[in-house]
């Protein structure tokens, strides 16, 4: 209900900012949907976004998965830390526009350069979350798998990654709409499909109800993901914590 | 299973980087099924004394043999248990191999039936230090290892917690070893008790109690009592004298 509302709210007042600013610069929510409509109705609407939510899907993939992997890697050993460290700010401080540039220069317009230069630019947000994370670790419970003689897997199982789901969630969270942010950059600059591609096409002709059209249906599709895999996975990993308010 | 300890130093660095000396001389043994107990007072060095016999900490003078593939019980000075798991998965994950029958019996002997789905941060302390328990006897221990597992329980608790860990420890013969401030604990459960020395750490007496557990009558325990109290102040005054 306060969702619904909330939605209302967005709705009213994009209409009432449309009414004072005239429809050649922001056209009024029934323009827009009549520009997603016929986008639909055609196919092109529901072809870009799975080509861009397929990037999506494997950048992000790839840079949780070798970030999260790295990030404990830096949390545990010194060493790793050490070595890591000075490439991790490198990354970090990287305007995601030139690694693509680079990416698309040395390995041509190709997916694989995409992919790869979206990945990387996710890859250091998830390292500094979970390393984050693993530095918090309880040295207590694993003291006491220790003693249990619990093997390597089980305490991983039960003891690390519980104590880690929240930080993977946040890194999850803030991961999905930095890819997403990225992937219509990588998708302007080199690639012939995408939302990105048709943002930049609709950039060209000056055609604003169809780049709302589907900057909008993009981002419902992120709100759903959000709320029907990440929240609910947070919330069955801290059911245990006493309830917060 | 004997166990058999001999600590010769062990050190640590403070933060500041000055050199303390926690344990000096700490040689014992135990034989299958005894249960020893250390008394001393409050940090002077006993949690660091369990940590190394326990394997947890390599970084000392001395050695420390049981045989190979013992299997430890250990209950912490806190119950560190896992958060994100009900009580009942706590004792499960620890030991899988034990069956229902013998988890209702631990639960039912600890008092626990009614909290088996409970997560730990909804127990009491008091609750909490009994599922350490349930999981430090549910694995069928070869060497148990009790560090203070009744500090901070009022009194009633503490002596009704007492009996039940007696009950378990005569139950399997269990070879253990408790820390604890408490004298009276200390003589109720024990076959063997060690006196502690203040920082750095050694066994200044050595107390074996020939009665059983269960036949000792309290004149024998205010006896033993006595007879601890006095060695200790004797110590304590005899620098003065």
């Amino acid at each position: 209900m306060p969702r619904l509302l909330s939605f209302a709210v967005f709705v009213a007042t994009w209409w009432i900012a449309s009414l004072l600013a005239g429809d050649a610069k922001l056209p009024p929510p029934p323009a827009v949907l009549a520009a997603a409509i016929t986008e639909a109705r055609s196919g092109a609407l529901f072809l870009n976004l799975g080509v861009t939510l397929a990037r999506v899907a494997l950048a992000f993939t790839l840079a949780m998965t070798l970030g999260a992997a790295i990030g404990y890697m830096m949390g545990r050993a010194r060493l790793a830390n050490r070595l890591g460290d000075p490439w991790l700010i490198l990354l970090l401080n990287l305007p995601a526009l030139v690694v693509i540039v680079l990416a698309y220069i040395w390995a041509g317009l190709t997916e694989v350069a995409a992919i790869a230069a979206i990945a990387i630019n996710k890859l250091p947000n998830a390292v500094v979350t979970l390393r984050e994370g693993t530095r918090a670790l309880d040295a207590a419970l694993d003291e006491m798998a220790t003693v249990f003689a619990w093997s390597r897997w089980k305490t991983f199982r039960h003891v690390i990654l519980p104590q880690l789901a929240p930080y993977i969630a946040a890194a999850a969270r803030s991961g999905l709409s930095l890819v997403w942010k990225i992937v219509l950059v990588a998708e302007l600059l080199g690639r012939p499909n995408g939302v990105g591609f048709e943002i930049g096409v609709a950039f060209q002709l000056f055609d604003i109800p169809l780049l709302l059209a589907y900057s909008l249906s993009f981002t419902a599709i992120v709100l759903v993901i959000e709320s029907l895999l990440v929240q609910p996975f947070e919330a069955r990993a801290s059911r245990w914590r006493p309830r917060a308010a | 299973m004997r166990l058999e300890v001999e600590i010769t130093s062990k050190t640590f660095r403070s933060a500041a980087g000055e050199q303390h000396d926690v344990l000096a001389g700490i040689a014992f043994a135990l034989e299958a099924g005894e249960v020893g107990v250390f008394v001393g007072p409050s940090g002077c060095g006993k949690s660091t004394m369990l940590r190394i016999i326990a394997g947890l900490d390599p970084d000392y003078r001395g050695h420390v043999s049981r045989p190979a593939g013992a299997r430890i019980g250990m209950v912490f000075q806190e119950p560190r248990l896992l958060p994100w798991r009900s009580v009942e998965n706590n004792v499960r994950l620890a030991a899988p191999q034990a069956d229902e029958a013998r988890l209702s019996d631990l639960f039912a002997i600890l008092e626990l039936d009614a909290h088996r789905n409970h997560f730990p941060g909804e127990l009491s302390l008091g609750l909490a230090r009994r599922v350490a328990l349930a999981r430090a006897f549910a694995i069928e221990p070869d060497f148990l290892i009790l560090d203070e597992p009744l500090a901070s329980l009022d009194d009633a608790l503490a002596a009704h917690l007492r009996d039940q860990i007696a009950l378990l420890v005569d139950r399997r013969c269990v070879t253990t070893l408790l820390v604890t401030h408490d004298i009276d604990e200390a003589v109720r459960l024990g076959d063997r008790l060690f006196l502690l020395s203040p920082r750095p750490t050694r066994i200044r007496a050595e107390l074996p109690i020939r009665t059983q557990r269960r036949s000792r009558g309290e004149a024998e325990i205010a006896a033993i009592k006595a007879d601890i109290a006095r060695r200790i102040s004797g110590d304590r005054t005899a620098p003065d004298a």
